[in-house]
């Protein structure tokens, strides 16, 4: 079976580089090209044609199918979809809740195996991708509200998303750079979520390129995740590190982060949350207790590209919040292979936003980071499906 | 009608009509493709709007159109890409110039010589920024290790290809060992080393737009991973994928012309 | 001047040296290496640059997880390696048949080495979204297909070489055979290209691997070490990250060293 499949990939990839090469050897033979096109187009149209009656099939009955039978269709036909590299342990703590093998596609940074099937439960978050897929500005697929999700924190699989972390190192000689930076922070935040709007537009002006429109819905869905917790109550409190839902991150990444480096792998089964974070900076910093930054030229690196995702450390920059505290902040874009982890143990940056599962993948593999802040409240993740 | 003939003939025309060849069959792909898709400028954009979205003046971010941004970016990945380059083509002609001057150098460099080729740079990255503690330095030496394998393997072939007899003329001159690099060992193994900077002046530059993808910041490859991320619109990534293929046809094209300024030979050679 | 003897004598010598010298040095690296010499010249730690001894223990620890990898990046280098080859000959000879219109059509080939492959892998996994329903079977025809484009590049401009740079005059014997165009073709240029084929292929395995692990990086199913080696480094897992860059070298070196074996078997007589 294994081996057929991989013949088949091999017969697939030579017919099409020797219809390529035919179509091309010859300047006249570029007619004979066209038709070589078609052929292909007309077996993507099978394809496409096959997953429309399936799409239809799912169409005929749409309230009855539930979430539970959904998910384990997907996971049965091999189309649930993840981005991996860190994202997934959300995703494999709901299949193992459903009974599932723990494997997913990898999906690309568009939505477009969502949009011709090949992935028909993807995962979004909802201030990113579900944006996109359900809105009709620009990149955006408009799918309205003809899509349905499923929510991580309703399931009881949430895991903690973007926080603020340094080095413990880093945090023991700079206690007083630490507190002022997660001070003036929270008060970004706090003015980000108030007038998220606003937010967005600083965000845009400080060189983002997402468009105008998909910010200010990103702007308006991050608001929630920073102020509603797991079970959906307000938080107040900005950047507070709630016991349970950091011990329930904790939990499922000792369940679901597999690691080849059994050294690691027995660090991680013994962390603690106390091994992780640290809540005396944060609660000195909002009481206003601190005193002059032992640095104060510092700089955060994000966990992704510059967008109303972490728009409150763009607000707090432009509104000068850190100028109050007496801080000169460099905020450095996140999204390739050099990780915030990376970035901030090696001492290239100060700062970073990371996952929480992210953090302690790292600690379990030998980095002394610390979380000093949790942003986000709940999980931001979602699996999106057409309904 | 002599003049038609020879543009008919010349090569220019004949790339010309190549070049043709491929938008014709990118144009009917492109169509086909606009047909099926929902998201076509995902998979193969129309030319055109390649085109359009280079010259339009809509700002993608805060004050840069598609354009502006391309070539700030280009700017700084090229720039980069030079002196990962000079430093490349230095440090691979040194090692050759030491290659062939001691056996016993050779004889341990040339396998660990290949053996970098063999290492996946990009995987070991994150590695080099560690160490070099600077995203820009590393994107810097990571260009550089990319590009000197071609210079240091060309340029040691080329020392060898002097003849034993020219040796040994240099000998009876009484000529000492600097004499005989100066004059003999040198001009010869230079057409050799030009064509290691011809293979890898685009390996600079497209190892450049790679190591770009490591980190944000400005360059090429990060506008490039940025767009393929669905951060601004996907048109940008084609713009840099046709802009990097040209700058990268030029580069070759660059050092051929750089020889034919500096070397005597290749202008005999044409006129002849 | 000098006896046979002492010629052989020397040859011997220098063989064994060309051997013994690398392996002095490597060992001395590793030695470097694992006592921390190396970590204090390259300011580094062992958390980023682990000592061989831990790389070598997950290694040992996953080796079956490290072979199906190995197997999975293996076939995509070859098989995009055996494509890219044959398209890339079969350029050339039409580069040679068809002069004019074959060397700009070489010029146009080789610019596809000027497009990054970070930018080349993506595209073509779209392109070839619709080959299979199988996410195993479509991948792994999109990473064979951007093996194929890199490795086809310069197996056509040195084939080009082999097929038109002749020995002086050898054209002009072939014409007083009043040879024909095939017969000449089978009996001069097909053999004359060969240690051209090998030029190219010395190019084109290191890269072969190379592209091989940078398109598993976008490939819809996840496997492969190139893969692997992104997860571990992106979650922070260095040790792991080490293990398969170190299979990664050994991958790129069992197929020099294959191609380096064929190539003598190959290019026997002519030598």
């Amino acid at each position: 079976m294994k081996f057929s499949k991989k013949t088949l990939a091999a017969v697939i990839a030579a017919t099409m580089i020797v219809s390529a090469f035919s179509a091309c050897s010859s300047a006249p033979a570029s007619t004979t090209a066209a038709p070589a096109a078609t052929t292909t187009a007309a077996a993507a149209e099978t394809t496409a044609a096959g997953g429309e009656t399936e799409a239809a099939a799912t169409e005929a009955a749409p309230s009855s199918i539930s979430d539970s039978d959904r998910i384990i269709a997907a996971a049965q036909a091999g189309k649930v979809g993840n981005w991996g590299l860190g994202n997934e342990y959300e995703i494999f703590a709901l299949l193992t809740k459903y009974g599932q093998e723990n494997k997913f596609l990898s999906q690309a940074f568009d939505m477009d195996g969502f949009d011709d099937n090949s992935i028909t439960l993807a995962s979004a978050m909802t201030y990113n991708e579900l944006g996109l897929v359900q809105n009709s500005y620009e990149g955006g697929y408009g799918y309205g509200d003809t899509v349905g999700i499923i929510d991580m924190n309703n399931e009881g699989v949430a895991m903690l998303e973007d926080n603020l972390f340094t080095t413990k190192a880093f945090a023991e000689k700079n206690p007083n750079t630490v507190k002022a930076f997660i001070s003036a922070s929270m008060k970004g935040w706090e003015y980000a979520c108030a007038n998220p709007e606003e937010a967005a537009q600083i965000v845009f002006e400080a060189g983002s390129s997402v468009s105008s429109d998909h910010q200010a819905y990103m702007a308006s869905e991050v608001k929630k995740l920073v102020e509603t917790d797991t079970t959906g109550n307000a938080v107040k409190d900005y950047g507070k590190m709630d016991e349970a839902a950091m011990q329930q991150t904790l939990d499922l990444a000792k369940q679901y982060i597999k690691l080849d480096d059994s050294t690691a792998a027995d660090k991680l089964q013994a962390l603690t949350l106390d091994d992780i974070r640290s809540t005396s900076y944060w609660t000195d910093a909002l009481a206003g207790s601190f005193g002059a930054p032992e640095k104060t030229d510092v700089s955060i690196q994000l966990k992704w590209l510059p967008q109303a995702q972490f728009m409150g450390y763009f607000v707090a920059k432009a509104k000068g919040f850190y100028d109050e505290v007496g801080l000169n902040v460099t905020i450095v874009s996140g999204g390739g292979d050099i990780g915030e982890t990376t970035a901030v143990n090696n001492g290239t940056v100060d700062f970073g936003v990371t996952w929480v599962s992210n953090l302690i993948s790292a600690n379990a593999g030998g980095m002394d980071l610390l979380e000093i802040a949790q942003v986000y409240q709940r999980s931001g993740l979602v699996l999106v499906y057409k309904k | 009608m002599k003049i038609i003939k020879k543009i008919l003939n010349s090569k220019a025309f004949v790339t010309l009509v190549w070049i043709a060849v491929i938008i014709v069959i990118w144009e009917i792909c492109a169509t086909r493709v606009a047909e099926v898709k929902r998201t076509p400028e995902n998979v193969l954009p129309h030319l055109g709007g390649i085109v359009d979205s280079l010259t339009s003046d809509r700002k993608i971010n805060g004050s840069q159109s598609a354009l502006e941004m391309v070539l700030e970016n280009a700017g700084a990945t090229l720039s980069r890409a030079a002196i990962g380059y000079v430093i490349g083509i230095a440090s691979g002609f040194v090692l050759a110039l030491l290659m062939s001057l001691s056996g016993i150098i050779e004889k341990i460099a040339f396998p660990y010589l290949m053996l970098i080729q063999l290492i996946p740079i990009l995987g070991m990255a994150p590695i080099i920024n560690a160490i070099t503690g600077d995203i820009a330095i590393s994107r810097i030496v990571i260009a550089a290790i990319l590009t000197f394998y071609p210079v240091a393997a060309n340029t040691l072939a080329g020392f060898k290809s002097v003849r034993r007899e020219a040796h040994e003329l240099m000998y009876s001159y009484a000529a000492n060992k600097f004499q005989l690099y100066t004059k003999t060992m040198i001009p010869a193994c230079i057409p050799y080393f030009f064509t290691g900077l011809k293979i890898s002046a685009p390996m600079a530059i497209t190892a450049s737009i790679l190591v770009d993808t490591l980190q944000g910041g400005i360059g090429l490859g990060c506008l490039l991973s940025q767009s393929l991320k669905g951060a601004m619109t996907r048109y940008v990534f084609w713009d840099i994928v046709v802009f990097s293929a040209v700058i990268g046809i030029l580069s070759f094209y660059l050092m051929g012309l750089i020889e034919t300024l500096l070397c005597p030979y290749k202008r005999i050679g044409k006129k002849g | 001047m000098i006896s046979v003897a002492a010629k052989v004598n020397k040859k011997r010598r220098n063989a064994v040296q060309s051997v013994v010298c690398p392996l002095i040095f490597g060992v001395a690296l590793i030695a470097a290496w694992q006592t921390g010499l190396l970590h204090t010249l390259l300011n580094t730690d062992e958390y980023v640059l682990p000592y061989p001894t831990r790389i070598a223990t997950i290694m040992s620890e996953n080796s079956d997880k490290i072979m199906a990898n190995v197997w999975a990046s293996v076939e995509v280098a070859v098989l995009g390696l055996i494509f890219g080859s044959i398209l890339g000959y079969l350029i050339a000879i039409f580069a040679t048949v068809f002069p004019k219109y074959g060397s700009g059509g070489l010029t146009i080939v080789s610019a596809f080495n000027a497009i990054p492959i970070v930018a080349l892998a993506p595209v073509i996994i779209n392109w070839t979204k619709d080959v299979s329903s199988e996410a195993e079977v479509r991948s792994m025809v999109a990473k064979v297909i951007v093996v194929t484009v890199v490795s086809m590049a310069s197996m056509s401009v040195n084939a080009y070489r082999g097929l038109t740079e002749l020995p002086p005059f050898s054209d002009d014997l072939m014409k007083t055979y009043a040879a024909g165009r095939l017969t000449e073709f089978f009996k001069l240029r097909l053999p004359n290209s060969v240690p051209y084929i090998f030029t190219a292929l010395r190019v084109s395995v290191p890269g072969s691997v190379i592209s091989a692990l940078v398109s598993e990086y976008f490939a819809e199913y996840i496997t492969g070490v190139g893969r692997q080696i992104r997860e571990n480094i992106l979650i922070a897992q260095y040790s792991t990250a080490w293990a398969y860059i170190v299979t990664a070298c050994i991958i790129g070196i069992v197929m020099y060293a294959v191609l380096m074996l064929i190539e003598a078997v190959a290019l026997r007589k002519r030598r």
